[in-house]
């Protein structure tokens, strides 16, 4: 696979992509870093020939994958050569069985109606999803509809496979083997991924990409060496990470509760999700909520927000309570960034003005919100749930798809907020996040000594 | 039974339901797609079941206020509203207005049954022609819950801001960013289908199971169901 001088403007928009120039040998797995908008996202899909087929713009340069010019063969010609994992499985998956979803690719690239079965199968095991075979696809957890995903990729038996942030729907656990089934292929891979402890453990080389331009092109040690000189945030482990960032304040937080939950429990029809469980928050207090995809962290959160009732136990909150949803770029409501977070305060322009500025989004008050990248349309959810003041702020998965720059300043943020008094829940897989407390749920710890 | 047998059944009790005007007819085939409907998950079936019933009924009630059949016993005249004219209820109004709300109801009965209970990939993967067709039926009969799903996360994120909906006009502000949220997501899908080499000459289809007996059978009822309904009319 080649990429020589490609440059790319979506259409009416800056170059996302400036002059990259890189090779991909055959078996080769490289890790693509980058802050959020840097052009990463571009580039796997410049290396799958949906930029420009799919998405129009300005392309300069050529990408060759297998011999093929990207810009004359279409993308659906190249689909089994190159096979692609996007960032959301649900905004991928097309069948409503699992089976019929993996053999989909097969189909269409024509391999034989008996080869179909035997490459469905073996695929669904690479991954470790042959017990899902039979499922319908809407049962699914978001992590192990990830796996079909990439067991729809693996059954093309692709040459190049391109992973645009796999991960980000998956609890720590569902990550580290979605990435470990991704060790095992042996084909040539692209790894676009904002774990970068993970990225750089499974990868041959780095390429590390800003503002559209590859900054760094190297193997793994010398990468690492680049990274912790000129982008330390991209170098640190996790451990590291946890020590400089872990709020060590045991008197923090005032002694005035701003929400209680006594012995609650909860269930979505007969399944039970939370049982008797308690929990208390203190005015200027960061209280993590841990545990696995379904653990009940999201349902807890929601709970404390006063967004759903107990059906046993009590909630007492005392003030206004503000809830962050996850993914919230794809919950916006008005037509304009700066109406989106003037909406919560009743139109007050100035607040939204002041919350846009914070969270350095001031730029884009008169834009449309769908126009914005991925992560900033995190942050404008942020700003809209920012601007209410509230005196309980519960935030779900608010670092997910966050580059590590972009997560130092949510950590930042969350601090100065519980400072001002606030009381802070966060349900989150992401330990570099700052807390008082972590809940895990079914025993909480506290992480000051 | 295979969905092409169950969507061919379910069309025919649609169809029947057009074709024969005697309300027991139209009754039946409305209660036993009703309990065919009943078979989905609760938690899935709620909003078709409501959306079928309540259009029902909406013509049920208004038809026999706003159309006069000029014939049966009048029941109640009441006054004369402009462009609409008098507003009256006779025995034969309220019969053809049953007939009429129970057609409805089971079209939208059967759709809700296919929507619910079939495989739609199997049909999609038996069409032996216009498969792109039936792939784009297959996926626009999933966007229903899909939809309810965004709806209820849209609804959530405005609560958690602290802003209450209330009242159709509140639920309606939520109409727009709904529409652009499934758009979007059509156009990740789209490139995604495009990836996955959607549209290439020459594609394949996974070996699919043979017709059974039941099919054969269910096959024959639809066909015959049709029949009668029009020998009833």
């Amino acid at each position: 696979m080649r990429v020589d001088g490609l440059s790319f403007a979506y259409p009416g928009a800056a170059w996302a992509l400036c002059d990259v120039s890189l090779e991909i040998r055959e078996g080769e797995v490289v890790a693509l870093l980058g802050p959020s908008g840097s052009g990463k996202s571009t580039l796997v899909r410049a290396l799958a020939g949906l930029v420009p087929h799919f998405h129009g713009g300005r392309f300069a340069g050529c990408v060759e994958v297998a011999g093929l010019d990207t810009r004359r063969t279409r993308p659906a010609d190249l689909a089994g050569t190159v096979a692609t994992v996007f960032q959301d499985p649900e905004d991928q998956v097309v069948m409503a069985l699992v089976t019929n979803e993996v053999a989909f690719g097969l189909e269409n690239v024509g391999v034989p109606a008996t080869e179909i079965v035997l490459r469905v199968e073996a695929a669904l095991g690479r991954v470790g999803a042959g017990h899902l075979a039979a499922k319908r696809t809407t049962t699914l957890s978001g992590g192990e509809l990830q796996r079909v995903c990439l067991a729809s990729a693996l059954a093309l038996e692709p040459r190049l496979l391109l992973l645009d942030e796999p991960t980000s729907q998956l609890d720590p656990h569902g990550a580290e083997e979605f990435l470990a089934a991704v060790a095992e292929l042996g084909c040539a891979a692209v790894l676009s991924e904002h774990r970068i402890d993970r990225a750089l453990s499974l990868a041959d080389r780095v390429l590390y990409v800003e503002e559209g331009r590859v900054l760094l092109d190297a193997p793994v040690d010398e990468a690492q060496s680049w990274l912790v000189t000129n982008r330390p945030r991209y170098a640190a482990s996790p451990s590291d990470v946890d020590d400089a960032l872990c709020y060590r304040n045991t008197e923090s937080g005032s002694v005035r509760p701003v929400v209680k939950l006594e012995r609650v429990s909860f269930a979505y029809g007969s399944t039970s999700v939370l049982e008797d469980v308690s929990l208390e928050v203190r005015g200027g207090e960061i209280v993590v909520l841990e545990g696995p995809n379904g653990s009940g962290k999201t349902t807890l959160a929601k709970l404390a927000a006063g967004l759903l009732e107990p059906d046993v136990g009590r909630i007492e909150r005392f003030g206004r309570a503000a809830y962050l949803s996850q993914d919230p770029g794809r919950y916006l409501v008005k037509e304009r960034v700066l109406d989106e977070v003037a909406f919560g305060v009743g139109g007050n322009v100035g607040r939204a003005r002041g919350a846009l500025d914070q969270f350095g989004l001031g730029w884009a008050a008169e834009r449309h919100p769908r126009d914005l990248s991925s992560g900033e349309r995190e942050r404008l959810g942020l700003a809209a749930t920012a601007v209410c003041e509230p005196d309980l702020l519960v935030l779900d998965e608010p670092t997910r798809g966050v580059d590590p720059d972009r997560k130092t300043a949510i950590g930042d943020w969350l601090l100065a907020r519980a400072a001002a008094g606030t009381a802070v829940v966060v349900a989150t897989h992401d330990r570099t996040l700052p807390a008082h407390r972590r809940m895990r749920l079914g025993g909480e710890v506290p992480v000051a000594a | 039974m295979s969905p092409g047998a169950g969507t061919a059944l379910l069309a025919a009790a649609a169809a029947a339901a057009l074709l024969t005007d005697r309300l027991w007819a139209v009754g039946a085939i409305t209660a036993v797609l009703l309990v065919v409907c009943l078979r989905a998950p609760a938690q899935r079936r709620w909003p078709y079941l409501i959306g079928a019933l309540t259009s029902g009924l909406g013509v049920l009630l208004l038809s026999p206020l706003l159309w006069s059949s000029g014939s049966g016993t009048l029941l109640w005249e009441g006054p004369t509203i402009p462009v609409v004219g008098v507003l009256d209820v006779s025995t034969d109004e309220i019969r053809i207005g049953a007939v009429n709300g129970l057609r409805l109801a089971a079209v939208g009965l059967a759709f809700a049954a296919y929507a619910l209970l079939l495989d739609h990939d199997r049909l999609v993967s038996g069409a032996r022609f216009a498969r792109r067709s039936a792939l784009a039926v297959a996926l626009a009969t999933r966007l229903v819950p899909t939809l309810e799903r965004d709806a209820a996360g849209l609804s959530e994120a405005v609560r958690g801001r602290g802003v209450e909906l209330s009242g159709a006009r509140g639920y309606a502000t939520l109409l727009s960013p709904l529409v652009a949220g499934s758009l979007e997501r059509a156009s990740c899908l789209a490139e995604a289908m495009e990836a996955r080499g959607f549209g290439r000459p020459g594609a394949t289809r996974m070996p699919r199971a043979p017709w059974t007996v039941m099919d054969k059978v269910a096959v024959a009822l639809a066909a015959a169901l049709v029949g009668v309904a029009a020998w009833l009319r």
